[in-house]
């Protein structure tokens, strides 16, 4: 285990024993939400890494690399926000498998729009946020993500 | 016909082990390659996810939600900001998860303003996922997008506000009398089940409440709050 891993776990249980001397009872009720959280939550996250997995070997990270590295800067960047859009992928899937296409050698530009849009933007929760928010809403909040998500990426492409 | 229900539930699985069984078939070598490619990723979260589940539900449990609700409306200004950005950024669950509690907010009176800013730090800027970026991409990398992030999400919020005005936003639904879980927000933690047993249970992973008469308002109550979601409404 690596030290970034091993610090959260560390600083988790010191919480935790904190927590439990606290309040027993009240601890008790958050693990046992924590468990159900992750239950609920498992089968979604294993479909999306294995379609993950298939992606990467039709598609391996270094010819995504090459490919993109041939591209105008601006336009690698809208479009791999547009990927990101397809759906909602847990952050620490998408930390993982932006950190892989990074390490193959796709730009850090079109990398974090895909990163942000990834994590922000989904067509696929659009209906349910139309159903709480309205039309006019979500269209805004989305799209704004997305022009801002372009914004973040071309930004820290000069910063980096 | 339970099969039948079972696999339209998880669509997205069936699909995706219909293209393994076939890859296996027609071209092995690249159905193992998958396969391992998976496992890396596996491995990561195996190691990840237990942690940022208990941290998430221990920031759940110890932020006292109810009291920072109130802080949030139209004149809260800058304390309202840092606010919305601290609720999204503990929150547990994933973005869809956010909208009840968030309609919610604003019926109580939170700005649209403080909305997109919590519905936004909630997308990226979870606290537990920090640590985990700056392992893949490196703590540089972690802390100028973190900052970015911020300084784009006060910016475009403050757009949001200005576009959208509070009538564009669903006039309140009438809710039907007695007892309501929004099962598109529930995440099946199951606290609910565990402070009323006898009025909830857990169906194909959400909440639903069971027929009842004259619920006992106090543990009615308990379960109402302790949902992380707020999906647990009541009408008498």
């Amino acid at each position: 285990m690596d030290i970034f891993t091993l610090a959260i776990w560390v600083g988790t249980l010191i919480f935790l024993v904190v927590s439990f001397a606290k309040d027993k009872g009240k601890t008790k009720k958050a693990l046992k939400m924590a468990l159900g959280m992750g239950k609920g939550m498992v089968v979604s996250i294993l479909s999306i890494i294995f379609a993950i997995g298939l992606i990467l070997t039709i598609l391996p990270p270094m010819e995504i690399a090459n490919f993109v590295s041939k591209q105008n800067v601006v336009l690698a960047t809208v479009v791999a926000a547009l990927f990101g859009t397809i759906t909602l992928v847990p952050a620490f899937i998408a930390f993982p498998l932006v950190g892989t296409l990074v390490g193959a050698g796709v730009g850090i530009v079109p990398a974090v729009s895909f990163l942000t849009t990834l994590t922000m933007v989904g067509v696929v929760t659009i209906p349910l946020e139309k159903k709480t928010f309205g039309t006019k809403f979500t269209v805004v909040r989305n799209g704004l993500s997305f022009i801002f998500a372009i914004v973040i990426a071309l930004v820290m492409g000069v910063l980096i | 016909m339970k099969i039948l229900k079972k696999l339209r539930e998880n669509i997205f699985l069936a699909i995706v082990v219909f293209i393994y069984v076939v890859l296996l078939i027609v071209r092995p070598e690249m159905g193992i390659a998958s396969i391992k490619s998976s496992g890396y990723y596996i491995k990561e979260m195996l190691m990840i996810m237990p942690v940022i589940f208990i941290l998430t539900a221990l920031l759940d449990l110890w932020i006292p939600k109810e009291k920072i609700m109130q802080f949030l409306g139209e004149d809260s200004g800058i304390k309202g900001i840092v606010l919305s950005f601290v609720l999204g950024s503990i929150s547990a669950g994933p973005v869809y998860a956010a909208f009840p509690m968030c309609i919610m907010l604003k019926k109580k009176g939170a700005s649209i303003r403080n909305v997109v800013i919590i519905l936004s730090s909630w997308a990226v800027i979870k606290i537990p996922m920090l640590i985990n970026e700056a392992k893949f991409l490196g703590p540089r990398f972690m802390a100028v997008r973190w900052v970015l992030s911020v300084i784009a999400i006060i910016i475009f919020s403050w757009i949001a506000n200005k576009i959208v005005r509070d009538e564009d936003l669903p006039k309140e639904e009438i809710v039907e009398k007695g007892l309501y879980v929004n099962s598109d927000a529930c995440m099946g933690c199951s606290q609910c089940v565990k402070c009323y047993p006898e009025l909830f249970e857990l169906k194909n992973k959400k909440a639903v409440g069971k027929s009842h008469q004259n619920p006992d308002m106090r543990k009615l109550r308990n379960a109402i709050e302790a949902c992380p979601v707020k999906a647990i409404s009541y009408k008498e």
